[in-house]
């Protein structure tokens, strides 16, 4: 299965601002489950765009605006090929080989407490709630916690904020991707199993129940688990990791992968908007043949047929679904921007 | 040569009449009236001056300091911040052989401490190994996430280290804290110098104290040789000072440290990230910086990457940081290696990187993380001396034996709420030496904290800065406590110890 993945992102300021500097964490991850076949970003005013991977190998882009301006446009275009040999038959470890693998890796980063996925008094009403404690097999645990995030809480946008503690979410019983993934985060960590944030898009099929919005960035956990390695969950839509989940960045929590970071320089209103499209895209002939990730070439991220691919792309998107999210930025499931300036 | 009476003028100072000595070691007493060999020429000099004159000689002190305008500011008092940074007259003297062994040692800790900071930011052999724990290292809140696998010029990760040292009761010196971060507290031991050359002129001479007036030239130089690997003007690397601003408690010694090696003092607003190239405004339009020598914390140098509500820093900066287009000296995340946590590991980490003996030994130190620890600890308290491990500066401690009741559990509380956060150490018995309280001599407890610089090559001018604990029996010799300091004199001649009588 392949997307073309369309992730368009406005700020406008009142007025003017200047000396923008902005990171932006858009480029979808290849690994053994997906591989980004393009990527390409654009600015607009134009900038220098730098990369660099971060230490949790995410791919980071960056620039900056010297000049005055009003406005600052990222538009990031992106095919990937996701394998899906790689959602293996269910595995179900036991609770001594977790332990025993945790403790001769380095896993302590999504062990500890973070930013936004830490116990509160809330959190452990909650834990109580569901009586959770190691029993049965790690993953049919999870499994729970996932189903049991999904029915004690409902899905409500504009409920919480970018930088919500997890307690708003936890004391209203409602919230948004963000919210449940570091309310599941928290839980999970505290099995001593580790828990780490994924950001990325899901592909909204036709039938699929989603309660997640469709033309926006989606958020759900990974959880480490042993010989079956990191198993996503996605509290949001009691779903497992799937075909239909694209994953871009991996972190500790939302603080350490958010879309765009930026600071700019003077006192103007921020007016943020946001639209995301996911495609199905038949993968290049040449793709098809093969599902397993060992045959294909490493091709550079950034490649020259950059510009024919985006034909495709233009092609396919009658028959894709599509959807657009235009807000102010308090768009809970869609790209949270931080911005901050003085 | 005994330790004879010593001739007393007849209208001569009583200064030592009330000089008290107790169990700690005393650094100019051996035992009581008689003087260790290198301070009998002080105690004559003393001795032969009525209190009249050395009350002048105080008094000039004192107006010299008031006229340099050499202050520090005070957080959290109600009182005004500023203060005069109080100076006590009498030079605190080391001789040759001890400070011999302090300068190895103090070269062979900070070159460990680099290829720690080194080996956690890349391989992490050490934690692999389970020598220092994993967790501990994750958990400190100094432990920059970002520095990972990034290179920084040399492998060196502190330039410049503040190191403080106690005397305990046996003569020998050990480790009390390292300050790898942004230490401070230099200007006050050039300022000391300068003020006792002026008022001693004489015995200064006669004694043969190393010289220290070129540590500014000493410091340019390293910051010059840790310049950057893609640098714009390789043979002459730019090189600046940034300061939070004036408001900050040490911004007399930035401006000072500025001028005296003939650099800029710039602020975060100063300074400009463009195409991951960092610039300074000049009225002259933009110029390339090469070298950052930063008495900004990490937390404050970039909004986009550390806190976000940060002006003092400059945008971009980490980013220009780690496409290695400027040097900021020290390296960001250096405080994960002087988080007092990790400082109780130091000795393993010393035999692990140099498989050697660590040269200045630590002082004991109960991780309040350990169950066994903590328990000794609480039931302890009132003989301990208990410290949160990211805090420098002399806040959030509790001292034991000078603790209330109130305090005490004050301190129960924290440690049970968050264990990770502190140590605690035997209340030590720092040294003592005499002080010039109120025309009279009496003794006072000291410590010493000499300046490292490490770059192409290790740097330390002989001597440091004596802080003093100026409440009569007080330990703790912060400035933001109520803490003075003194000259001190590390004396040039292996074979002559006792100064210019005792040749």
């Amino acid at each position: 299965m392949a997307y073309s993945i369309k992730h368009v992102t406005t700020f406008r300021y009142h007025p003017a601002v200047g000396e923008s500097v902005m990171e932006v964490r858009m480029q979808p991850r290849s690994d053994m489950r997906q591989r980004c076949i393009t990527f390409s970003l654009d600015v607009n005013p134009q900038a220098n765009v730098m990369t660099y991977r971060d230490f949790f190998g995410n791919a980071v882009h960056h620039f900056d605006i010297p000049g005055r301006h009003k406005l600052i446009e990222v538009t990031a275009h992106a095919i990937v090929d996701i394998n899906p040999a790689a959602w293996p038959a269910v595995h179900y470890g036991t609770w001594e080989d977790l332990d025993t693998r945790v403790a001769e890796g380095d896993y302590w980063e999504m062990l500890l407490p973070s930013q936004y996925a830490k116990p509160t008094d809330l959190l452990a009403e909650l834990s109580e709630e569901l009586k959770l404690e190691r029993r049965g097999a790690p993953l049919d645990l999870l499994m729970e916690v996932n189903r049991a995030l999904y029915d004690k809480f409902d899905y409500a946008p504009n409920t919480t904020k970018v930088d919500s503690p997890i307690d708003d979410a936890l004391r209203a019983r409602r919230g948004v991707c963000q919210d449940f993934a570091h309310i599941m985060i928290a839980l999970v960590r505290q099995l001593k199993i580790p828990c780490r944030y994924v950001s990325g898009y899901l592909f909204h099929a036709d039938k699929a129940k989603d309660r997640s919005p469709a033309g926006a960035t989606h958020a759900w956990v990974e959880a480490y688990l042993g010989e079956a390695g990191w198993v996503a969950f996605d509290p949001t839509n009691n779903l497992l990791g799937s075909e239909r989940h694209i994953h871009v960045a991996v972190g500790r929590d939302y603080a350490d992968v958010p879309p765009t970071r930026g600071v700019y320089k003077g006192e103007a209103e921020s007016e943020l908007s946001v639209r995301v499209v996911v495609a199905p895209q038949k993968p290049p002939a040449r793709w098809t043949s093969n599902n397993s990730s060992s045959n294909r070439p490493n091709l550079p991220q950034k490649n020259s047929m950059g510009e024919k691919v985006s034909s495709e792309i233009a092609a396919t998107q009658e028959d894709a679904q599509q959807s657009t999210a235009s807000r102010d930025g308090r768009d809970r499931c869609g790209l949270r921007a931080e911005c901050g300036g003085k | 040569m005994t330790a004879a009476a010593i001739p007393i003028r007849s209208d001569a100072s009583l200064a030592f009449v009330n000089y008290q000595m107790d169990h700690a070691y005393d650094e100019m007493f051996a035992t009581a009236g008689v003087p260790r060999e290198h301070y009998r020429a002080l105690q004559q000099t003393l001795l032969g001056l009525a209190p009249e004159e050395l009350r002048k000689i105080q008094q000039a002190a004192d107006l010299t300091f008031l006229h340099e305008g050499i202050t520090f500011t005070v957080y959290g008092s109600k009182e005004g911040t500023e203060r005069i940074f109080p100076n006590d007259l009498l030079p605190r003297i080391i001789p040759a052989n001890e400070w011999a062994r302090i300068e190895k040692g103090l070269t062979q800790r900070l070159t460990a401490l680099n290829l720690f900071l080194r080996d956690i930011y890349h391989e992490g052999r050490i934690l692999a190994e389970g020598i220092v724990p994993r967790e501990l290292i994750y958990s400190c809140k100094h432990f920059r996430r970002e520095m990972r696998g990034l290179n920084v010029p040399r492998d060196i990760y502190v330039s410049i280290c503040g190191t403080d040292l106690v005397r305990v009761p046996d003569g020998s010196f050990a480790v009390l804290e390292d300050n790898l971060r942004v230490p401070s507290g230099v200007s006050y031991m050039l300022a000391n110098r300068k003020v006792l050359k002026r008022v001693f002129p004489t015995l200064f001479r006669d004694y043969g104290v190393w010289p220290i007036d070129h540590y500014p030239q000493a410091l340019l130089a390293t910051l010059r040789t840790m310049s950057p690997e893609n640098c714009a003007y390789r043979n002459d690397p730019k090189t600046v000072l940034l300061t939070p601003g004036v408001s900050n408690s040490a911004y007399f010694e930035h401006a000072f440290l500025a001028q005296q090696m003939g650099i800029e003092v710039v602020e975060g607003r100063d300074l400009l990230v463009h195409d991951n190239l960092v610039y300074m405004r000049t009225t002259a339009g933009l110029r390339r910086v090469d070298v950052i020598y930063r008495r900004v914390d990490d937390d404050f140098l970039d909004p986009l990457r550390f806190r976000p509500d940060s002006i003092l820093g400059v945008p971009g900066l980490f980013n220009a940081y780690r496409a290695g287009n400027v040097t900021l000296a020290n390296a960001i995340g250096t405080g994960v290696a002087d988080d007092k946590a990790v400082y109780a590991y130091l000795p393993q980490i010393i035999r692990y990187y140099l498989n050697e003996d660590p040269i200045l030994p630590n002082v004991p130190t109960f991780l309040m993380s350990d169950n066994t620890h903590r328990q000794h600890t609480l039931q302890n308290l009132e003989k301990m001396v208990v410290k949160a491990v990211g805090e420098s500066g002399g806040y959030g401690m509790l001292i034991g034996p000078q603790s209330t009741a109130k305090q005490r559990d004050e301190f129960r509380a924290l440690i049970l709420a968050d264990p990770r956060n502190y140590i605690a150490q035997p209340t030590l018995s720092l040294s003592c030496a005499p002080c010039l309280i109120d025309g009279e001599v009496e003794s006072r407890h000291i410590d010493l904290r000499p300046y490292i610089l490490m770059g192409e090559k290790v740097t330390i001018v002989p001597g440091g800065l004596t802080r003093v604990a100026l409440r009569l029996g007080s330990l703790v010799v912060n400035s933001s406590q109520g803490g003075g300091s003194k000259d001190t004199w590390v004396l040039r001649d292996a074979d002559r110890t006792g100064g210019p009588g005792a040749a």
